[in-house]
């Protein structure tokens, strides 16, 4: 009977362990958009973005805020949330992970940023232009777009060209991965086996990163 | 201190050990994405951030996971449907509870610090049940008086609510701390004394017992009140009583409890823990109230969500009901937890019986270190705040 108990302690601390481990689930959906920005000598100078919240986490955002009519709300009233925005988004590096020739590129405070309100849907979307500290001219650009905590789950607008090149050189090649089948869709049941294939690692939220690729001869 | 281990015993001492092991293992692993959340840093948009920790490990936590996030995704549009449709109200309730019982299995909900709560005060299951089932409503009612008052009476933004709940997360874990600390004074002394008494010959302790206490006939016992701190003994005693008896008898225990308090002026009285049958009474609840308060101050990022989301769909008593049937979710899980850390105890406290000094030792061993794991999780949440407050936007 002791063994027994023994067993049973074991594995409920197992098991309560692995139950802990399955906590992180986001609170926070953003559907985004960009491009990567070129300037005229055919470097990339930084990435714009048009990231779409959820209508929860847009509800709780606007919370409180005063707007001449009562549920809309015009870029100038959003203002002064646009910049919280983008400061506190300094903090997670603008979710954006970005490696040139396999190397970081670091990037600068955000520029041309503003928020705006859908009344139908209810939802902000944040515009902002993540500058690269340095423009570069490199042959491969590789983006990553995640959350590691997985508190925020980004994906691509489900649109044929989420991301584009604005002004590159012809000859670049862009290619984008979704991870859309790795995103929790409203009302979308996920299988065990989908679990199965993600791997285990202290990067967990890196296996839902949108990944942006530019390659250029 | 002289340990001897008898060659009898060795069968026994290796699953006491395991035992050992498994109910720190139990404490320190329930919350330990705490940890996650103590490092973590604040929100990037300034919503609420809950503690997020890594790394599913297999299909079934896997499941786990999605359907938290398949849950919480549909709070919005039930909440939506709920304005002209009255049955999609009950399924935002059905789907409430269903993602409190799960979100609880995550990090936060208090279960390490309720846990180690009960193990170190050597409760019952009863009172395991209770304490899971207040500090959930308490945690429900906050969530629900912060949003209340902050976004329906002040029209407060949403930073001045993150503002609020940050000063609670911090009362919270100075609670938290204040708890663990005041249970390691105790516990700790209780330590300390049965490692002395361990080096005294166990001969002369026998005649110390009075005829009243000699009806329960267990050596440790005599020892133990001997010693003035026979209140931490209360376990063995009440099995060694009844051998064979369940571990989870709340009612056992307390009688025992109840013929100790009465011949038994200890001066560790204070902190004994009260009897499921004291609970009702007027100084019965004001023990287990510290514990409560620490664990059930700190609102759910997720309740949050969902009560503001549920105000701005002019619909906040929807939210507020989601809310509670959350807690009660949560309260489930919480209670299961609560019920395993409680029989682990008892099962240890009956292998401890078996070997006196060293078992005693070792039981007051693991209630002083249940203590510290408290106070552990204190501090290090506390820490994560200071943090927080830096990175929080708005």
């Amino acid at each position: 009977m002791n063994k027994h108990f023994v067993r049973l302690i074991l594995a409920a601390s197992g098991f309560l362990a692995a139950c802990v481990s399955a906590s992180a689930h986001p609170h926070v959906w953003v559907t985004m958009q960009g491009e990567l920005v070129y300037a005229s000598d055919g470097s990339i100078t930084g990435v714009r973005y048009n990231w779409t919240f959820d209508d929860m986490f847009s509800a709780f955002a606007v919370q409180g805020l005063d707007a001449k009519k009562p549920g809309e709300f015009s870029r100038e009233e959003l203002g002064p949330l646009a910049k919280e925005n983008v400061n506190s988004l300094k903090d997670f590096g603008y979710f954006t992970f970005a490696k040139a020739n396999g190397k970081k590129v670091e990037l600068k405070e955000p520029i041309d940023y503003y928020l705006d309100y859908n009344i139908k849907d209810t939802v902000l979307t944040l515009h902002f232009t993540v500058p690269f500290k340095t423009p570069l001219k490199t042959k491969e650009l590789n983006l990553e777009i995640y959350d590691p905590e997985y508190f925020v789950d980004f994906s691509f607008k489900d649109v044929k060209e989420p991301i584009t090149l604005a002004g590159a050189p012809a000859a670049c090649k862009l290619t984008v991965a979704k991870p859309q089948e790795l995103s929790v869709q409203p009302g979308q049941q996920l299988g065990e086996a989908f679990f199965n294939q993600l791997s285990a690692g202290d990067n967990w939220g890196a296996q839902f990163a949108n990944k942006v690729s530019v390659k250029c001869p | 201190m002289k340990i001897v281990a008898g060659g009898r015993t060795t069968d026994n001492f290796a699953k006491f050990a395991l035992a050992v092991v498994a109910i720190l293992l139990l404490a320190t692993l329930l919350d330990a994405a705490l940890l996650a959340h103590a490092l973590a840093q604040g929100s990037p948009f300034g919503g609420p951030r809950p503690g997020t920790a890594p790394v599913p490990t297999s299909g079934i936590v896997g499941w786990l996971f999605a359907k938290q996030a398949e849950f919480y995704r549909q709070f919005s549009g039930l909440i939506r449907a709920s304005k002209a449709d009255g049955t999609a109200a009950w399924s935002l309730m059905g789907v409430s509870f269903l993602y409190g019982i799960f979100h609880a299995a995550g990090p936060g909900h208090g279960k390490a610090v309720i846990s180690s709560y009960l193990v170190a005060n050597e409760e019952t299951w009863m009172r395991g049940v209770v304490l899971s089932f207040l500090s959930a409503l308490m945690q429900a009612l906050v969530a629900i008086t912060v949003v209340g008052v902050a976004a329906v009476l002040l029209h407060a933004s949403a930073g001045t609510m993150n503002l609020a709940v940050n000063w609670i997360e911090t009362l919270s874990y100075a609670l938290i701390i204040l708890v663990g600390l005041r249970l390691l004074w105790v516990k700790g002394r209780a330590f300390i004394a049965a490692a002395r008494d361990l080096g005294r010959p166990t001969g002369a302790l026998g005649a110390a017992v009075t005829p009243a206490e000699a009806v329960h006939d267990h050596h440790d016992h005599a020892h133990d009140h001997d010693h003035d701190h026979a209140h931490c003994d209360h376990d063995h005693h009440a099995h060694a009583a009844t051998p064979g008896h369940d571990a989870h008898d709340g009612h056992d225990h307390g009688h025992s409890h109840h013929d100790h308090d009465h011949d038994d002026a200890s001066a560790w009285g204070h902190a004994h823990a009260p009897e499921p049958e004291e609970l009702a009474g007027p100084g019965g609840w004001g023990r287990g109230l510290s514990a409560i308060v620490a664990v059930g101050l700190r609102p759910c990022s997720g309740a949050i969500l969902v009560l503001v989301f549920a105000l701005a769909q002019g619909l906040f008593w929807v939210g507020a009901a989601s809310t509670f049937v959350m807690g009660l979710g949560t309260f489930i899980t919480v209670a299961t937890i609560a019920t395993i850390a409680v029989s682990a105890r008892s099962w240890a406290s009956r292998m401890a019986s078996s070997r006196s000094g060293y078992g005693i030792l070792a039981m007051r061993g693991i209630e002083a270190g249940a203590a510290l794991v408290i106070i552990g999780f204190g501090a290090l949440l506390l820490g994560g705040y200071m943090v927080n407050e830096r990175m929080v936007g708005f």
